[in-house]
Parts: C-alpha cells; structure tokens; sequence
C-alpha cells in the first residue's frame, strides 16, 4: 500500500468537503474491494474518507411501497434484516450469498454498487427490482447506472446515500459461485414487480458487466412459468470468456440459474 | 472444551511464535524485486535512483551475491544418481539474485533494505530495469518441441536429465506374451501448495562472535543449516536456525529461499538485523511450486488376468532451474514403487526432467508417491474397463500376497509387510461397494450421474538422507525435563505425540515435560520433517531415549535405595528395590542444580528403514449434468498405517491428505499463458483451493494396522497417504460416472466447466440433455 491520508468524516456534508477537497481522494466503505487494490498497488488515492460513522448512509425501513437501504448497510445486515426478510426475502439471501462471514460483515452495499465488479451479486438485484440510486446530486434509475465492468454513472464527488428497492410481487435469486472466488460466475435474479412487469437482472457472465436479459422477460411476462424459459439462450457473443470457464458455458448458466431463481417463486 | 492438542491453545489464541513474530532492535526491512517477465535477457539494471531513497540503506543485486562468493541454490539429484548413459545431470547455475537473464515470472532481482518495508517497497519501485524478452516455454511440450526456446545456453533442448530404472528388455518381453494391454496418459496438473503462513525470514549477525542466527519457517534445521550454509559459505557451526511454530509446510519450506540468503549477508555488512515478510503473491510466485508431472502408463496383462509388467515414460517439469527436491521427485519418487501393490515380473520407467520458464518445483505433499500410486491405479482402472475384467478380483489376483512378505520388487525395493487383500476387502466393506448399484440408481432418478472408484496404493515412506535420528533429553534446575529433536513440526502436532510417548515410556504424567524441535544449538541432528517419517524415526529415537534416561538414573536410584544398581527395577514411574521405592520425578528434582548438567541428561539415536504405508480408499462422486458440478457423495478409506499413536492426529492427517487430493482432482491448478509466459493463478481470486464442505463431513476411516518391524514403534507413514489414495480413488470414480457418457479420459482438474463442455461434445451427453 502506497502512504496515504487516512480521514474519517462524520456527517455526509463533512464526506462531500473532503471528497471535494482533494482530486485524489477516494471514499472508502467496507473496504472489501478497496484495501485489497490498494494492497496490492493497483490505486494511490492521496486521501481515504472514511464513510463508516457517517449517520446519513445507514438504516433499512420500508415507507411507501418501498425498501430503503443506506449504503453503509453491510451485506450481514441486509441478509439478517427482518425489514429486508419480510419486504424482499430474495435480496436478503442474495445478500447471504456474498463472500463469507468476514466479507459480509464489512462490505457494503453502496460499496459493492459504487465498485460494480462485473461478479458482484447485488447488480443483478439492483437491475431486476428497477431500483433508484440515491446520490448526493440525484436520483439514478437502475437500467441508467450501470455502465460496463466497473463503471457506473458515477460521476466525481458523488456519494450514494441510498438505495429504494421497489418491493416487488416476487423475486428471487439463483448464483452460480466461481471456483475460485465464489462470486457469481453467473447469477440470475427474477424479480416480479408490483404492476406484474417482469425484470431479469444477470451478472457473472456479461463481457461487459451486469446486464438485463429481455428475451427471458419478454417470455415470462406472456407467462411466468419454467416452460417460458425453456430454449431461450442468452448469446455467449455477449458473454465472458477466461481461464475458469469459457462464454458458451457461463451463457448456459444464465440460463440454468434462471429456472433455478423461477423455481423458487413458483 | 479442552483442545485436543497441546499446541492448540497457543496456535488459536494467536501466542504461537510464527517467523514474522519474531522481532530484534534495530531491525531493517527486507524488500524482493521479482521479474515481471517469463524469458527476457536483463539488458540494464541501474539501482542507484531506489539507493538515492530517503531511508533506503541497501540495494543488492547479482553483484552482491558475487562478490560474497555465494554459489548456486542446490537442487537437481545427488552426484551419484546417473542418467541413461550414465549421463550427469544438467543443472544450470541458479543464482539467489539473477545475473543477465530472468527464467521465470516472480525471480528475485533485487533486494532493496530499508528503514521500513513500506520505504524498500516505494523504493524498489525506482529501481530501472530494461528487459529484452524472449520467447517463453511454460510446458514441457513446449521445452521439447522443435526450436524450442532455449533456457539455458549448455542445455540444449531444455532437457536436464533422462533417467531410467528397470529392466526395459524384460519388459517388452513380458508385453510380447501379453494377452492385453492398456495405455493411459496423465497429468498431475502444477500446484501451488500454499502454507497458510507465508514465508519469512529475520537474520541476525553477531558480530561479537563472528556468528549468525536464522529465523525461518522450516521443516527441520538440518536440511536448512546444510544448504545455507553451502550457498553462503557461512560455515554450518557459526549458523543457528530458530523455527518455532510453522504454519504449514507440505514439502516446500525443507530447504531455504534466496531471501534468507541475503538476508544474512546482508545483516553482516551493515551490522543490523534484516527482516523480510513476503506476501501471499509471493508465496504464489516464488514458493516451489508443486507436482507438474506428466505420467504415460502401460500395462501388460496375460490371459488369466494376471499382471505382467509396468511400463512409464514420465515427463518432469522442473520450472526455470533445478531447485528444492524437484529432480529427486522426478526420478527416485516417481519410480520407487511405480509397480503399486502388485506382483509383477518386470518394471521399466524412465523419465525426463525438463527446464520451463515456470517457478522450480519442489515437494507437495507425497512429493511425487501420489503421482506415480495415482497413475497406477488409474492405469490399472482402465485396464479393468479395457478388457472387461473385474476391478475387485484383478486386484486381488495380482496383489502382493501378504504370505510373500518381504517382497522384492523387480526394482529392487523391498516391502516388509502388508496385507493388501485383507485392507481392501475391509475397506469395501466400509464403503458398502456392493451397494453401488442401488444408489447409483437412485442418483440416477434424480438426474444425477454417478460413479464409484477405489485404487489400492501403496507409498514408501521413511526415508531421509540424514544417517541417523537423534534426540536428547536435558533436566532443568527444578528436575523438569525438555526432550528435543530435530524434525520441526508445521502443524502435525509433534508436541503431543513426542510428549506423550515419551510419558508413556517413562510411565510417568506429562506435566513438567517440554518439547523444542529445531534447536541447532543443540546439537541435534536428525531428518527433517517429511517423506511422513518424523514418528517413526524421531518418535522411535524418543523411545529409546526414555530408556536411556532409565539407565542413567538407574545408579542414582540404587544409590537412595541403599542398594546395589543390579537390584533396582524400574516400573510406573518409579525405581523399587526390597520394597523400598523413589520416584523418577523425585530424584530429577533432587540430583537438579542450578550449577551444573543433570546426571541424567542423555541423548539417544537410532537409524529406522523405510515403510510402506498402504490402503484402499474408495469414493462415489456424483455429477449435476446440467451445470457439470462434482460432489463428492461418500469417501469412504482404510489405511494400514501399522501401529497408530495418535488417533486423533492421525485422523487429522488423513482428512487433510483427502482434501488436499479433492483440490487436485476438482479445482487446484497453477496455470501460466503459454504466450507471454505471465502467471495466470497468482491470487485466491484465481487459484480454486479446496473449501471444507469438498470432502463430505461423513467421511468414513479406520486404520487397519499391520506393524512393521522396521522401527520400534510399528508404526508406517500417514503424512501423505491422503492424497495417495484420494488422487485414484476420486479420479477413478470420476471416470467411472462419466465414461457411460462415451467420455474416456479426462485430466485434473475436474472443473464443472470442464465435464459440462465434454458432455456438450459426448453422445451419452446429448442424451442425458434430452432427459433432463
Ligand atoms: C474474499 C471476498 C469475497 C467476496 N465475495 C463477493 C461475492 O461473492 N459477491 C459480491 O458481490 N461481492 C463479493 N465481494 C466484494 C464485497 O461484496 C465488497 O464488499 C464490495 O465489492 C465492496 O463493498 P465495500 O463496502 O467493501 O466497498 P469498498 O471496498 O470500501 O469500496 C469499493 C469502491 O466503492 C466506492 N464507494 C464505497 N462506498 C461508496 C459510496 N457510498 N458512494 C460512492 N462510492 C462509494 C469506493 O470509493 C471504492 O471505489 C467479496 C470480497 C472479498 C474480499
């Protein structure tokens, strides 16, 4: 790790200052993705802003209709929630599914969300549940955040807050872990939202990040049924390919984990 | 809950003494710069800008090892061991910090020494280096290839070594009245054998004395001392080497890395301690890496089924130089018992030892047993398959019956005991083999392909190239008593069983007993741990050790007894004599003085032949055809591992030899881009180790024990014998599941990717797609 400033700020105007403050500055959350990159020297932030006391990026409540969700809110929390089990039962084992104990008891959601490895988990959710990114500056629509691997609409000196999780009828998540790194080598999420639109957020496999697969919800909006996803093939063009697992697998997967999630909504 | 090892409390607790514990005033920090290139001449290599470093006090470089005289690392075989042709083998000089030319991604460059080791980092960071790259070769096919690149200037082709053992006329004699014969062609794939702790190092120089001391993770001190001391030219008196707690070592911490290398003369010439912690990138990149052995099997069968001979053609990748004990693997490992268990008239293998622009390779866990017991079994599986014979009754028609015992192999080694028959027959039986078929059907309604596997192996364990094992036992002031040996431990417990045998011997409690491995200002000489032998060598050393302190302090006991030492009889803990008794403990504490040595310090040492630890392991795995996902369904192993001490340890190291076989068979390899050369598996992100839940947790075991007389204890080897029986066994029910598929090889690693694209390309998978 290079040397740098480490700051801590306590309210999210002190966060916004410091982040102004300096052009190399860098926020840190859980730090599950970040002090591994600075570790190994892949970053040289000058200063690190530490979100963790920060009041306003905390709590998870429902209000009307919808699941708010702080950015600091780590994985353990959203999984054990009771407000996230009864509102979104599928987001809370998505979240059971992240990393291990260690991982989930640091890493957050905004973290994950601002990282957007092309692996993560909550990607998918954030794509199928239509979700809204709360920022300092404005309000994100999920299919307008995304931007490719480890991009996102994120522009300098801008913090999400909060996430809203529009409850859905249903959702569900299927994740199939990577050997090695048990992310998502491919992760398939359902969701069923409240006006019986149909969103399928995937993630793991797309050559550029997290994406939604229309053809799967063009098919389970005429019917929300196994027999609507059979024959349907996400492109591999569009997929993956590595060491672990070649594009025509990770393609097949999608596929797979997607009757899997439909499964347990049936 | 009470742990159930001495060591445990400690370990957990976070008390134990690791390298990186290990602190000294004044201390600098060590910093290795590796290369970033696979094959590449080192056109420039200017230093000055990182020396220039605010808090920089040293940059060594190749020039610095020179000028101190130091030589090559030591590997390749022993002097005496010749090739075909009575051929020497060709090892290239491999220096501790490279000169002109890199043959490897993560070789030591330069070592930067620093205040702290965030300054010898920065500061390696300005060190300039031009690199003029060459084309790589990662694989031994690649090395043997036409107009290969070329290593090493004096090894033309890349070939180091080619070595044979047996009697290859006798061998083609016996494949010409063969009635069958079977090929097969394997890979054990490069490991990365990852100790938890990674590797580190603290040097001091003493100069009041013209003396050094080693901190370091090691396996045994001997081993270490000898070849530092050979590198360095530090004369092995003037070297003391500390190793307390060593968080894992599975072969590749018995002989030392550059880094201790310069460390040490490095400390010498600025008068200071140098400390050197390496990351766990550098445990990926320049800790020996493991197995990388290529095995191509033949076996000749005649017309009652009975095996005639074994033929291999094994090719060694040795990495970018001959280091550790890789060329010993690739030669006496990989052939010693290359007949398995069986009764055969002729055995013939050669293997080559091939240069590759890879990290060197060294001793994984079996160190090249489990390889030559894998390729065995699978042969003798595919055989079976080839020729519908019977797998159960081929074995045991062929077994070295235990009436034969000793038995000579054509090769000349001689297995003392065993019972194969008897161990496989009760190991089936464990396993319920002949229940396969009724849950095979049942996965088989599930969709699920299942398949089941044994292999019946056999290892030599035992060996060591130090002549004896001693061990010594010094009394304190207050009549305690610690017991040392040689042989450090990285994880086996040493503590518990040496302590407790030896309490035992005594027949007295094992409070007021310590136990020090490692300590080379004891004088204690012995193997090091490894080739599963620390029991039965140090442990019967210890046992006769116990009896030497019963005869030291026989006339002692006569003397407070009044009687003559001829009277004295010793039992329980105590001497007794006409009724009247003393206890042993008691008299320790009286005869102790703080002034001089306790009468009853002794030493004891004995030297104790090789063993053949054998079993039959049997495995059912069980595969989703949709995803290609394996779980291993039961694991189900007896070993004859002769008399166990231990049961719990033992059991231990058999859980952990399995799992270690599951990360081969289905996740483990260490890949490089045969391109560029770069290392492609340098990180946990990349690299699949086993987790817990590989192994089932009902995991079936029991020891069937056949003493063997080769040391005083009975006991044979357990340190490797997982992996031994799991590589053949899983891969055995691997093939099994998916030969119905019309799939008939397949290499390690077993990766769902892997079966799902070959059952893609299989007619039995297109139907297994259709069903499901
Ligand atoms: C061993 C291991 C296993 C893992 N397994 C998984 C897995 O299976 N699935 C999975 O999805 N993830 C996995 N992760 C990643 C984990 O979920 C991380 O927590 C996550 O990627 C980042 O969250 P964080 O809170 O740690 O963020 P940090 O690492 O602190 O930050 C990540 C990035 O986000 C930025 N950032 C953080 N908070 C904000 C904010 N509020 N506004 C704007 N930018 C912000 C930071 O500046 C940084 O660039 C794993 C991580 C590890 C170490």
């Amino acid at each position: 790790m290079y040397a740098l400033n480490y700051q801590r700020a306590k309210s999210l105007d002190e966060a916004v200052k410091l982040l102004g403050a300096e052009p190399e500055a860098k926020l840190m959350a859980g730090g599950q993705t970040l002090i591994p990159t600075l570790k190994a020297r892949l970053a040289q932030p000058s200063h690190l802003i530490d979100l963790a006391r920060v009041a306003e990026l905390k709590g998870i409540e429902v209000k009307d209709g919808v699941l708010i969700i702080g950015a600091m809110s780590k994985h353990y929390e959203v999984m054990t929630s009771a407000v996230v089990q009864k509102a979104i039962p599928g987001l809370a084992n998505m979240a059971s599914l992240i990393g291990d104990l260690q991982v989930r008891n640091m890493g957050t959601m905004g973290g994950s969300i601002a990282n957007n490895d092309p692996a993560a988990d909550y990607p998918a959710g954030v794509l199928a549940h239509n979700v809204t990114i709360v920022t300092n500056k404005r309000e994100i629509k999920a299919d307008d955040y995304f931007q490719g691997m480890f991009a996102t609409a994120l522009e300098e000196g801008e913090i999400i807050i909060k996430l809203l999780w529009p409850l859905p009828k249903k959702s569900a998540y299927s994740k199939f872990e990577h050997p090695a790194s048990g992310y998502a080598m491919a992760g398939t999420c359902i969701a069923q939202l409240a006006d019986g639109s149909v969103r399928v957020g995937v993630t793991g496999a797309g050559s550029s990040g997290a994406f939604r697969w229309t053809e799967a919800e063009e098919a389970l909006a005429k019917s929300f049924s196994l027999k609507a996803l059979e024959g349907l093939k996400v492109d591999p063009e569009t997929c993956l390919g590595d060491l672990h697992a070649p594009p025509e697998y990770r393609a097949h997967l999608v596929g797979v984990m997607a009757k899997r999630a439909l499964e347990k909504m049936l | 809950m009470q742990p159930s090892r001495r060591e445990d409390l400690r370990l957990i607790q976070g008390t134990g003494h690791y390298t990186a514990d290990w602190n000294q005033p004044g201390q600098l920090y060590g910093y290795v710069l590796r290369s970033p290139e696979a094959h590449a001449d080192i056109v420039s290599l200017n230093v000055e800008p990182a020396r220039a470093f605010p808090g920089v006090v040293k940059v060594m470089t190749f020039a610095d090892v020179e000028a101190a005289g130091f030589k090559s690392l030591v590997g390749g075989v022993a002097p005496n061991v010749k090739g075909v042709g009575d051929s020497a083998m060709k090892k290239p000089f491999y220096p501790v910090l490279a000169d002109k030319k890199v043959q490897y991604v993560g070789q030591a460059v330069a070592y930067v020494i620093a205040e702290t080791a965030a300054i010898a980092q920065d500061a390696s960071e300005a060190i300039e280096i031009e690199y003029s790259q060459l084309p790589p070769t990662v694989t031994v096919e690649d090395s043997l290839a036409d107009g290969a690149p070329q290593l090493h200037a004096d090894i033309p082709g890349n070939v180091g070594f080619v070595y044979e053992r047996g009697d290859a006329a006798a061998v083609d004699e016996q494949f010409k009245r063969a009635k069958y014969t079977s090929k097969i062609h394997l890979e054990s794939q490069r490991l990365i054998v990852n100790p938890m702790e990674p590797r580190a190092c603290l040097a001091v120089y003493h100069a009041d004395e013209d003396r050094y001391t080693l901190y370091s993770s090691s396996q045994g001190i001997v081993n270490m001392r000898n070849q530092v001391s050979t590198v360095t030219g530090i004369p092995q008196a003037k070297l003391e080497i500390i190793a307390d707690d060593v968080g894992g070592s599975f072969g590749i911490r018995s002989t030392p890395y550059p880094e201790y290398m310069v460390s040490l003369l490095a400390a010498k010439q600025l008068g200071k301690p140098i400390k050197w912690v390496g990351t766990r990138t550098d445990s990926f990149l320049s800790d020996y890496h493991g197995r990388a052995l290529e095995l191509n099997g033949e076996i000749a069968i005649d017309e009652n089924g009975r095996f005639l001979a074994f033929r291999w053609d094994d090719r060694v990748d040795l990495g970018g130089y001959a280091g550790g004990n890789g060329a010993f693997i690739g030669t006496n490992n990989l052939t010693i018992t290359c007949g398995g268990v069986y009764d055969v008239a002729a055995l013939y293998a050669r293997t080559r030892l091939i240069y590759t622009n890879t990290t060197p390779i060294s001793a994984y866990r079996g160190a090249g047993r489990p390889d030559i017991a894998f390729a065995i079994e699978r042969l003798v599986d595919q055989a079976c398959h080839d020729h519908g014979l019977d797998p159960v009754e081929t074995r045991r028609k062929n077994f070295v019956k235990a009436a034969q015992m000793p038995y000579k192999t054509p090769l000349g080694t001689t297995y003392d005991c065993g019972d194969f028959a008897a161990v496989m027959d009760d190991a089936l039986a464990q396993a319920d083999w002949a229940g396969f078929a009724g849950r095979k059907a049942a996965s088989e309604k599930a969709g699920k392909l299942r398949g089941i596997g044994f292999a019946t192996f056999l290892e030599a364990s035992g060996g060591g190239n130090t002549p004896s094992d001693q061990t010594a036992a010094r009394f304190d002031a207050k009549g305690d008593v610690t017991i040392y040996c040689a042989a450090g431990a990285s994880g086996q417990g040493h503590e518990t069983t040496f302590i407790s045998l030896f309490a035992k011997e005594l027949g007295i409690t094992e409070d007021g007993i310590g136990y020090r491995a490692s300590d080379s200002n004891m004088a204690v000489v012995g193997n090091g741990t490894g080739g599963s032998r620390t029991l039965l060598g140090q442990g019967s050393s210890f046992k006769l050790l116990a009896q030497k302190v019963i005869e030291k302090a026989t006339p002692h006991a006569a003397e407070a007894l009044g009687v003559t030492a001829d009277a004295v009889s010793y039992a329980g803990g105590s001497f007794s004599a006409g009724g009247k008794s003393v206890g042993l403990r008691e008299l320790a504490k009286k005869l102790a003085s703080a002034a001089a040595a306790h009468p009853f310090d002794c030493g004891a040492e004995g030297t104790f032949g090789v063993t053949f630890p054998n079993g039959c392991h049997v495995a059912e795995v069980e595969f989703d055809p949709v995803t290609g996902v394996a779980e291993i369904a039961s694991y189900a192993a007896v070993d004859d591992l002769g008399n166990v001490m231990q049961p719990t340890l033992v059991l231990g190291q058999v859980h952990g030899g399995v799992v270690q076989g599951a990360g081969q068979v289905f996740g483990e390899h260490a890949v490089y881009d045969r391109e560029s050369g770069q290392f492609l598996t340098a990180s946990f992100m990349d690299y699949t180790m086993p987790r817990a839940a590989t192994v089932p947790l009902a995991m079936k075991w029991r020891g069937h024990a056949v003493p063997t007389k080769t040391n005083l204890l009975g006991a044979k080897g357990v340190g490797e014998s997982g992996c031994s029986g799991s590589l053949p066994a899983l891969m055995n029910a691997v093939m099994n599941a998916l030969r119905p598929m019309g799939i008939d090889n397949m290499q390690m690693p077993i990766t769902a990717a892997k079966v799902w694209q070959a059952l893609q390309a299989s007619e039995g998978g297109a139907a297994v797609r259709k069903a499901a």
